[in-house]
């Protein structure tokens, strides 16, 4: 069907108006003000080519990281401490597969397929968030993952939920309700480690010591470095900022992880009384956008594990589509009754 | 390596008996039957699923009101004299609210085409007591659906993964006796 990215000003969905248009002032106006009175945009309204670009753009990143965001976890289904440690972990990697579906339902809406998406993760040509180029070493960054990077990701999603485009809306929505379930569980096995063995307790730490900065890089760059930010919030694609974000997230975790006994590894870090914020030291971006142009630990290892996964399902899908045409040349499949 | 570009379906959930389906999304598929088990896979990880319903997509009207202000043509079409009276499903979208739904079962028309089936729906009012946003309009024979006795296989067993819901894990469950309790029950 679709490509993406496609050259500016060609019209990617009979919906869609460019500037060029001879009443694209006109619908614009409409348009904001429909976002202005918090009116949802539907698949099928009209929108402004730069919305539709964001769009794509944001929800099609957002779907891949859940898809890559199964590989550090899936890695320790195998090594699971308990039984119902794995049941719980086998749950949550299944979600996360869950949330990859409900986005590229999303950016379908759009008129860009799965297929072609997923063609472009493969081929390593698409951005996902870099906090999964990390590596699982013990089985407590497997609980601090859930403890850190789920509790960041729901800030961010719950700000989503109220974006004003309603397929992106409605996935949040449906995300954040399971995603709860991946931050409690995570904090339930660290709160065990943290009160656990002298080696436990030293695993707890040394994973928060790793997680902590590539959880805090998710919120992304610093507004002003953020060239996006502005149009986003314009439309209420996003309705907060990123270092707002960010803020509200560490205001909200330090003393949760400070209660259960671990340190902050950040030497900088301070309380301010007049504002309640927490404060954080500097970021390394350097390593942040290191990460991002494919130069980060488990890069390449993420990607070879993806593309093993698709070619390993090869046989799973021809056996599927062979199952299908023998079952319809046999029998109409089954309707309900009108 | 392409994905798989199997078509996609449109999928409907029941919460319960006697609650509307709803749509929720879509799935893709290479036919019906896989296009449920898929919708169960991807919608129904946790109970609260009575029945699915999957439609082809290219079997279903989606229509903005928006849409259908800014092209008034839409609801222009020929239709064959001899064209056979159908079941249409209506679901509609009628609030501005954050929910996880689309749109919402609504009621059922008999018309010839999905486009009469919209204009009837308009016409009548049945359904626009209050402004309606978004329609999906779905004939009754695209519909593949669960049946009663697939309950038990397809969505009871979610039920007893207690260990899916975040509810499992608050109030007294980061004290350490019962963590190690919680531990024990299930190895
Ligand atoms: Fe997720
Ligand atoms: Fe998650």
């Amino acid at each position: 069907m679709s490509a993406f990215p496609r050259t500016p000003n060609t019209r990617p969905l009979p919906n869609v108006g460019l500037p060029t248009d001879p009443d694209y002032e006109q619908r614009l106006a409409e348009f904001e003000a429909r976002i202005e009175a918090g009116e949802k945009i539907e698949p099928g309204d009209w929108m402004p080519y730069e919305y539709w670009r964001q769009l794509v753009r944001m929800i099609s990143q957002h779907a891949h990281s859940e898809v890559v965001g199964m590989l550090p976890e899936g890695a320790w289904i195998t090594r699971a401490p308990s039984l119902r440690r794995k049941l719980i972990l086998l749950a949550k990697v299944q979600d996360e597969a869950g949330h990859g579906q409900y986005l590229y339902h999303a950016v379908e809406t759009l008129g860009v397929d799965r297929g072609t998406l997923i063609h472009q993760l493969l081929e390593g040509k698409a951005k996902y968030s870099s906090v999964f180029n990390y590596p699982t070493l013990t089985w407590a960054d497997v609980a601090m993952i859930g403890w850190l990077v789920d509790g960041a990701a729901i800030k961010n999603q719950t700000m989503l939920a109220h974006c004003s485009y309603g397929p992106y809306s409605r996935a949040m929505v449906r995300i954040c309700a399971e995603e709860t379930f991946h931050y409690k569980q995570g904090k339930e096995a660290i709160t065990l480690y943290a009160q656990g063995t002298p080696r436990q307790r030293r695993w707890a730490q040394d994973a928060l010591d790793r997680w902590w900065w590539p959880a805090l890089m998710m919120f992304g760059p610093h507004d002003k470095d953020s060239p996006n930010t502005p149009a986003l919030m314009r439309w209420k694609i996003k309705t907060k900022s990123n270092d707002t974000l960010r803020q509200e997230f560490v205001n909200e975790i330090i003393p949760e992880l400070m209660a259960v006994g671990l340190e902050i590894p950040d030497p900088d870090l301070r309380y301010d009384e007049e504002t309640g914020n927490w404060l954080i030291g500097p970021i390394d971006w350097a390593e942040f956008w290191q990460v991002i142009r494919g130069n980060g630990l488990m890069n390449q290892a993420r990607m070879a594990a993806r593309r093993q996964a698709h070619e390993e399902g090869q046989w799973v899908r021809e056996a599927v589509e062979a199952y299908a045409r023998r079952h319809q040349a046999r029998q109409a499949p089954e309707k309900i009754a009108a | 390596m392409p994905d798989t570009e199997w078509p996609r379906y449109e999928v409907f959930k029941q919460d319960r008996p006697n609650r509307p389906h709803e749509a929720v999304g879509t799935v893709h598929a290479p036919d019906p039957e896989m296009a449920l088990l898929n919708a169960r896979d991807v919608f129904v990880r946790r109970p609260a699923c009575h029945s699915l319903w999957v439609a082809p997509q290219d079997q279903v009207l989606t229509m903005t009101a928006l849409e259908m202000e800014l092209n008034p043509a839409w609801a222009e079409e020929t239709v064959p004299e001899d064209a056979p009276v159908r079941t249409f499903h209506v679901f509609t979208r009628q609030h501005q609210r954050r929910t996880m739904v689309a749109a919402t079962h609504v009621g059922q028309i008999q018309a010839r085409t999905h486009r009469e089936a919209l204009r009837k729906a308009l016409e009548q009012g049945e359904f626009t007591d209050r402004p309606v946003y978004l329609w999906m309009i779905v004939p009754a024979d695209a519909i593949t659906g669960s049946r009663e006795e697939d309950v038990e296989s397809l969505f009871r067993p979610a039920e007893e993964k207690h260990y899916r819901d975040q509810s499992y894990y608050s109030g007294r469950v980061f004290d350490k006796k019962a963590l190690k309790r919680r531990e024990r029950e299930v190895a």
